[in-house]
This record gives C-alpha cells, structure tokens and sequence, in this order.
C-alpha cells in the first residue's frame, strides 16, 4: 500500500509505542529485570546469613527484625529468598544452557540434512519424547540419587527433544523461504546458508521457545525440589523451602507464601516476555463476526 | 482404516523398542550398584567374594545386550523382578498403585479438557476487554506451579473453611481438590492452545466466506471450524496428558493419594531400581497408546488423509 | 433511477496510513458495474467495507454506505448478518482457499440455502450446480478434489442460492486460464439474469470486465478517478485511466 500522510516514527518512539501495546511484555521485562537486581542485591545489602537458625524466633511472623519473618529453624525467610534466587533461576538457566547446546545442534542438522539423516535423528528425540518429560527426568533422578545436579540433568535429558523438534520445525520453514532457496541454488555452501540466512531467520521465533521453555524448566526444577530430590537442605531454594514449609505453613502463612509467589512471579515474567514476543511476531488478526 | 492402524503399530515399532533400550539403559548406566548398596543398606559390608556371587547370581556381570534380552524377555511377560524394598514383585506393586493414578489422571484430562474449551471459546466470544482479562488469567494460572497451587486449595479449603480432608481414604470425595489442582493450570495452558487455534482459523479465508454468507458465530464455530481444529486439539490434549502423569506425581504427594507417584518416590529415595524401570516403562507405555489414540482422531478429522489412507 | 447501493464519502486507514480516500459511487438495481485499478489501489478494500469484512488494524475513517435507505457501517453485529448473504454476497479472489476444506460441498450449499430460507434446501442446491453447468455429484466432494474453476463455480453457485441483491465479484477469474474464464463469466451472467442482482465486478483486466459489464470505475491509489463507459476509457483524460485501457489493448492485439 501506498503511504499518503502517514508521519514516519522514529524507532525509539515506535519502540515506546509497541511496549504501550504490549503490556504483558513490559511486565514480564520488568519483573525479570526486578529478579536480576534481586540477585545482585547482596552485593550492596547486608541480608542475615540466610542458613542461620535461631531456634528461639522459630516461626515468627514478619516483623521489623524479619521483613518476612522466619522459618521453622528460625532462618530469615527475606534472606533465604534473596539467596535462592541465583539457585533456583541459575539452575534453569544453566538447565535451558544444556537443553539448547544439544537441541540446537541437533535440531539445525537435522531440518538442513533432510533425508536419513533427519529421520533418525528425529527418531532418536521421538524415543524420548515417548515418555512424559517429567517422569523421565524421576528416572534419571532416581538412577543418579537426589541431588541439585541430578535434577538439572534430568530436567534437561527429557527436555532436550521437544525443543529439538521445534528448532527443526524453524529451520524447515525458514529453507522454505525463497531467498534461501535462491542462496541454494547460487551455490552457497551449507555453513554459510546456516548462519547468514537461516539463523537470522530462525532467532526471533527461538527467543520465544527459550522464554517459554525456561519457565517450564524453572517450574519442572522447583517441583523437583520440592518433592525433595533436586536441591537438598540447606540450600536455599524455592521448591525446596515450600517442601519444609510443608508441615508448618498452617503456622507461618509466610513460608507458604514467599517461597511459592517466587517461583510463580519468575515463570509468570518469563511466560509473559514470551507470549509478548511471540504477539510481536504475529501480527495477523482474524475476521470480526 | 485398520491398515492405517496397522502401518501406524508397524512405523511404532522402532520408538517402543527404543523406549525399552532407553529405559533398561538408564539402570545399566547409573553409577553405584545397587547390590552393594542394598547390601550396606541392610548393615551388611560385602566382600568382593560375596558381592561377585550376588552379582553372578543377578546376571549383573555379563554383557548390556545379554542382560537387555535378558530383561526383556521377561518384560514381555510382565515379569519386571522384585522391590528391592519391599520384596514384592514389581507387577504387584504397580498393581496396587496403579487404579489410583489411573483414575487421577483420568479425571484431570477430563477436567482438562473441560477448562480449556470453556477459556478458550469463553475469550473467542468475548469482547476486547474480558477477552484481556483472560489472557491474563491465563497466563497466571499456566505460571503456578501446581505443587503452590495445592498448598493454597489445602489452606483455604481443608484448614480455613474445613471443607474437604487432608488424610482421605480414596474415595470421590478426595479426588476433588487433586483433580482442580491438576487440571487448571493444564486447562489454561491448553485453553490457549483452544483460544489460537480458533483464532488462527479465524484469519483463514473460508471463515471469511462463512461469515460473507450471513452464518452466524455458532455454527461457524461448530460447523467449520471445528473439525479443522479437533485432530490437533486431541494431539495437545493428549499431549497434555504426559504432564498430567508427571504433575500427578507431585499432586499424589502433597494430598497423599495412594497412586504410583507414592511409590515412584518412596523408591527413588530408596534406589529401589526395578520399580523405577517399570514404572517407567509403564507411563511410556499408557502415554504411547493415548498418542496412538490422537492419531487416530487426526486421520478420522481430516478428509485429505482419509481419503488417501482408505485408497493406498 | 432507484439505489441499490450508494457509497459516499469513504475513507478507510490503517495504523495512519490512509487507505481509502473519499471514495463514493453508486450501484443502481440491476446494474452490472465494474471497478478497475492496478493491484493494491484499494478495489478489495472497497469490497471489503462493503461487506463489512474489515479486520483491524484496518477502520473506517469517515463515510457512509447506504443499503435501503440505511447505512450499514452503524449496523449491530446482528443486523449485519441478516445482511449478509441476503443482500450482499461477495466472491473472492481466492476460490482455492474460499471454500472450508473439512466439509463437503453439498453442506456449504444446502447451509447457504438454508440462510436463504428456501423451502428445498437440498434440492436448490442441485439446482444451482446445474445452473453453473456442474454435476450434482460433486456434492459429495471435499473441497481439494474440485479445480480452481470448478470451485469458483462453486461460489457462484452459493450467490445463485441465497440470491443477494448486490453481488461483489472480487477478481473471480485472476490465476485462472482463459477458457475457464470464460465459463466463470457466462455462470456470473447466468446468475446475474436469472436473479436480478446488481454486480459489482472488481478486476485489474478491463479485458474481463468488458464480459460483464458496460460502465466502470476507475480506481487509484484508494481514490475514484472516474466513471466512465468501458470503452470510452482510451479517451479518458486521466493518464491512469488511459494506461490500463492501453494494457488491456496490446494485450488483445498479442493474442
């Protein structure tokens, strides 16, 4: 279409205009961001020693003292959040690190192979696929023994081949493209294709998986703690801390509460960046009836 | 149709034979042994002589491909060994475990289903504003995690209003509050999936004409678009169901509902391998046939590969 | 003369742009008249705020289009489906994406029939195909096992059952070769007789508007630049006018 009288805007303005229109997006930036500074807050605080217990204020409500109360060891609550916030996050993180370094790999050689190559590889992600993803990380758990570790390699041995599979599926459309085609047809090699035109291509859409994927690894991982065979006491980490706030929380409301808003505020910030970017990337709208 | 299904098993073949690989693997691969820690468990410190016995005794010193036919071979015939815990066989145990979570599982995909069909025609009908509201809802509700989500319904319901118990015996009754734990934040996640699939047919041309034709939101829904968008809706129900079994492992520890998740944990703690292998196998098992079944609901739905299945 | 159809003053903008620029014109009862521009001069737009199928972020700016002394764009939602159908239908571009692919052909007729409210839906339905010189048992079918015309017969066959007062054919032969042109045009002309119907007939080819109508609009860059007789547009004064007259010439004389 032709532009009559439209004013152009300048990026930044536009930039300011799409976040006014996505809100969802702007919130899911601004607690991420608030969980970033949270975790480097100790560096200019000086919180409690988030392990140590003072047997006598067991279980207090929150107080001057204690912004957020105590645990039934008399641990600082504030502080143990403060300080489960690098673990909980870190392990998902450092689990969506492990899951990408195989799934992109896999999913790039793939869907640009073709052929045998991609039937086998996608068979070999299926067989693991075929079970459900937490169950499967139980398994390794429970063959590995409980631990932090264990769990995030679990987490990430059942998580690898869905993300595998939609990295393939990115790849596939985007060598469906024409200029890619046409790149092909000029001759250029595979490697060249791969990070001039396909990875381009393929990186919005994938910032939208990782986003999303990460949440659901940080919930797969604080559940596991949970259940008490990923992070072990006294580590401070959320599922972990819900898990001994189990036999108290009709108590001390706040051990039920500060631990569980954690991890649901993280997963809600990453599920909205990635629901926000994915709105960005679609623009298409559907017929009014 | 029934050749469909049989080149269907046939092309199944591979997956389920890779999932018994995988699933015995992890045993053979996990480090410690489970004969000598079994043994130190007991009190007992084994020497080499015993432990070699024991182990002989076990087949655990010949080769992985002997011991996986070994394994199988009994597999087929439901003979998965004995608890290392409780000296039960594996079949009993998974036996008395399993109509629980059965029934669990069940009742959270119906729940499921239920939840997110009614979000996501709930936000296609409704106008700008509400339909906000329950993007945002469900946004929150896919981001709890099911085991706060449980502690939260337990406060409010068991010990603020004392309506349901805590230690129950199995009955209907227990099954309500497992059931809504499960099934919201799956209902959310997939009442999305409801909510885009719509829209994105919305977008298509034909609703287009539809709508050009003078047919009303109704039966533009249930007439067109609906069997466009059942076959991938039974895929992520089913889907769904996969983390259902998983979350139900979670739920059934939290409000003690005697199922496998119990059991699965009680023998991870206590490297009761045989069960986990099972147990494994199983769930791999329950999940392949419920994705078998969504396969069939895809080619029933879809007139091009109906057409081209009964004609090959 | 009587209105069937009145548009004045139409603007139409999407995210600033403005789209549509004061577009008015009128469609008489019975009237066969064609609206021509190159691609993207807004003619589909026209079409669609017609039909009052606008999907954000397009909006109707300023204008009024007037059916029976009403103007439709303050229409509810439900009174625009009475609308629809009935009295104005539109065929589109795209007959291979047109038609729902998870149902069968008889169906989509017989539910136009119904909409219409005849008395025989099923057998309207058989009627119509004849009319478009299909066979009756193509209701059977699933939408991909019919041609591109076949189905653009189809959707003629769906205007012949609901018998709109105003019918809107957007580009119904563009992507189609010159023999099944044909045989779209004469379904178009069948339906026009036989229902009454005025027809407003959007292509980029003045070539095929010459099949159907006598009088066309001159469409660019969202603005009317003329009505005129088809074959007084060489004459025009407007260079846009002229140009796609001329297209439409050498494209005869290469034939």
């Amino acid at each position: 279409m032709n532009n009559f009288s439209a004013k152009k805007a300048n990026p930044l303005q536009k930039f300011i205009f799409n976040l006014k229109k996505h809100s969802g997006l702007s919130i899911g930036i601004i607690i991420l961001f608030a969980f970033a500074l949270i975790s480097l807050s100790p560096l200019f605080i000086t919180y409690i020693e988030p392990n140590k217990m003072d047997l006598l204020a067991r279980l207090s409500p929150p107080s001057s003292e204690h912004i957020l109360g105590t645990d039934h060891l008399g641990r600082d609550v504030l502080s143990r959040f403060v300080a489960a916030v690098p673990v909980s996050l870190g392990a998902a993180l450092f689990a969506m690190v492990v899951i990408l370094a195989i799934s992109l790999p896999w999913g790039l050689i793939a869907g640009i192979m073709g052929g045998r190559v991609d039937a086998i590889m996608m068979r070999m992600a299926d067989i693991i696929m075929a079970f459900p993803t937490l169950i499967f990380a139980l398994a390794i758990i429970g063959f590995m023994g409980a631990s932090l570790e264990a769990s995030i390699i679990g987490v990430a041995a059942a998580w690898w081949p869905s993300n595998a599979r939609m990295i393939r599926a990115l790849v596939l459309a985007a060598k469906e493209r024409e200029f890619v085609r046409a790149a092909r047809l000029a001759g250029a090699s595979d490697l060249r294709i791969v990070f001039r035109h396909i990875m381009p291509q393929i990186l919005p859409p994938l910032t939208v998986i990782i986003s999303l994927e990460t949440a659901s690894v940080l919930l797969a991982l604080s559940s596991l703690s949970f259940l008490g065979i990923g992070a072990q006491p006294p580590t401070p980490e959320w599922g972990a801390m819900l898990n001994e706030a189990r036999p108290f929380f009709n108590q001390a409301l706040h051990m039920l509460l500060v631990p569980g808003l954690a991890v649901t505020l993280a997963v809600l910030g990453l599920n909205l960046v990635g629901e926000g970017l994915r709105h960005l990337l679609d623009q298409r709208e559907p017929y009014k009836w | 149709m029934i050749k469909y299904l049989l080149i269907r098993l046939a092309s199944a073949l591979p997956t389920l034979l890779g999932m018994t690989i995988v699933a015995f693997a992890i045993v053979s691969l996990a480090p410690g042994d489970p004969i000598e820690q079994e043994l130190r468990a007991m009190g007992i410190v084994p020497t080499i002589e015993d432990l070699n016995a024991l182990r002989a005794k076990y087949g655990l010193d010949k080769p992985f491909i002997y011991r996986y036919f070994d394994w199988m071979s009994r597999a087929v015939q439901f003979d998965f060994g004995t608890s290392i815990a409780t000296g039960r066989t594996v079949i009993n145990e998974l036996k008395l475990h399993f109509p629980a979570t059965f029934i669990l599982a069940i009742s959270a995909l119906f729940g499921t289903i239920l939840i997110s069909l009614a979000l996501g025609i709930a936000a296609v009908a409704s106008n700008q504003n509400i339909a906000s509201f329950l993007r945002a809802l469900t946004v929150v509700l896919v981001s709890i995690p099911s085991f706060w989500l449980a502690l939260i319904l337990i406060y409010i319901f068991v010990f603020y209003f004392g309506w349901a118990r805590l230690v129950g015996d199995g009955s209907l009754r227990d099954l309500i509050l497992p059931v809504v734990t499960l099934s919201l934040g799956s209902g959310a996640a997939l009442g999305r999936v409801v909510y885009e699939r719509i829209r994105a047919e919305m977008c298509e041309d034909y609703v287009r004409l539809a709508i050009a034709k003078g047919v009303s939101p109704a039966k533009i829904l249930l007439r067109h678009i609906t069997p466009r968008i059942i076959g991938p809706l039974a895929t992520a129900w089913t889907n769904a169901l996969g983390a259902l079994l998983g979350g139900a492992v979670i739920v059934e520890s939290i409000f003690g509902w005697p199922g496998l998740g119990q059991l699965i944990l009680q023998a991870i703690s206590q490297r009761d391998f045989p069960i986990i292998q099972a147990y494994l196998v199983f769930m791999g098992l329950g999940f392949f046939v419920t994705s078998l079944i969504a396969d069939i609901i895809v080619i029933i739905t879809d007139p091009q590969l109906r057409r081209k299945n009964s004609h090959e | 003369m009587v209105n069937a159809l009145l548009v004045e003053g139409l603007s139409l903008h999407a995210n600033g742009q403005l789209l549509l620029n004061n577009v008015s014109f009128e469609l008489a009862l019975g009237e066969r008249k064609g609206l021509i521009g190159a691609s993207g001069c807004g003619k589909s737009l026209t079409a669609s705020a017609i039909c009052g199928l606008l999907r954000p972020p397009l909006s109707i700016a300023t204008g009024q289009i007037i059916l029976d002394g009403r103007n439709i764009l303050d229409f509810s939602k439900k009174e625009w489906r009475a609308v629809r159908g009935r009295h104005i239908f539109q065929i589109f571009q795209s007959p291979g994406t047109a038609l729902t692919l998870a149902m069968r052909i008889g169906p989509q007729l017989i539910e136009a029939a119904e909409i219409a409210g005849v008395k025989n839906p099923k057998m309207t339905a058989i009627k119509a195909l004849h009319d478009v010189e299909l066979d009756e048992n193509i209701t059977e079918f699933f939408p991909y096992q019919l041609s591109g015309g076949m189905k653009q017969r189809v959707l003629i066959a769906m205007a012949l059952i609901l018998r709109p007062r105003i019918l809107i054919a957007d580009e119904p032969t563009t992507g189609l070769d010159v023999l099944t042109e044909y045989e779209i045009l004469s379904s178009l002309n069948t339906m026009i007789e036989e229902t009454g119907a005025s027809l407003l007939f959007i292509s980029h080819d003045l070539r095929v508007v010459r099949n159907v109508a006598q009088r066309t609009l001159v469409m660019h860059e969202g603005q009317i630049l003329e009505e005129t007789q088809v074959d007084m547009l060489m004459q025009s004064s407007y260079k846009h006018s002229k140009s796609l007259a001329k297209a439409a010439a050498r494209l005869v004389h290469s034939c």
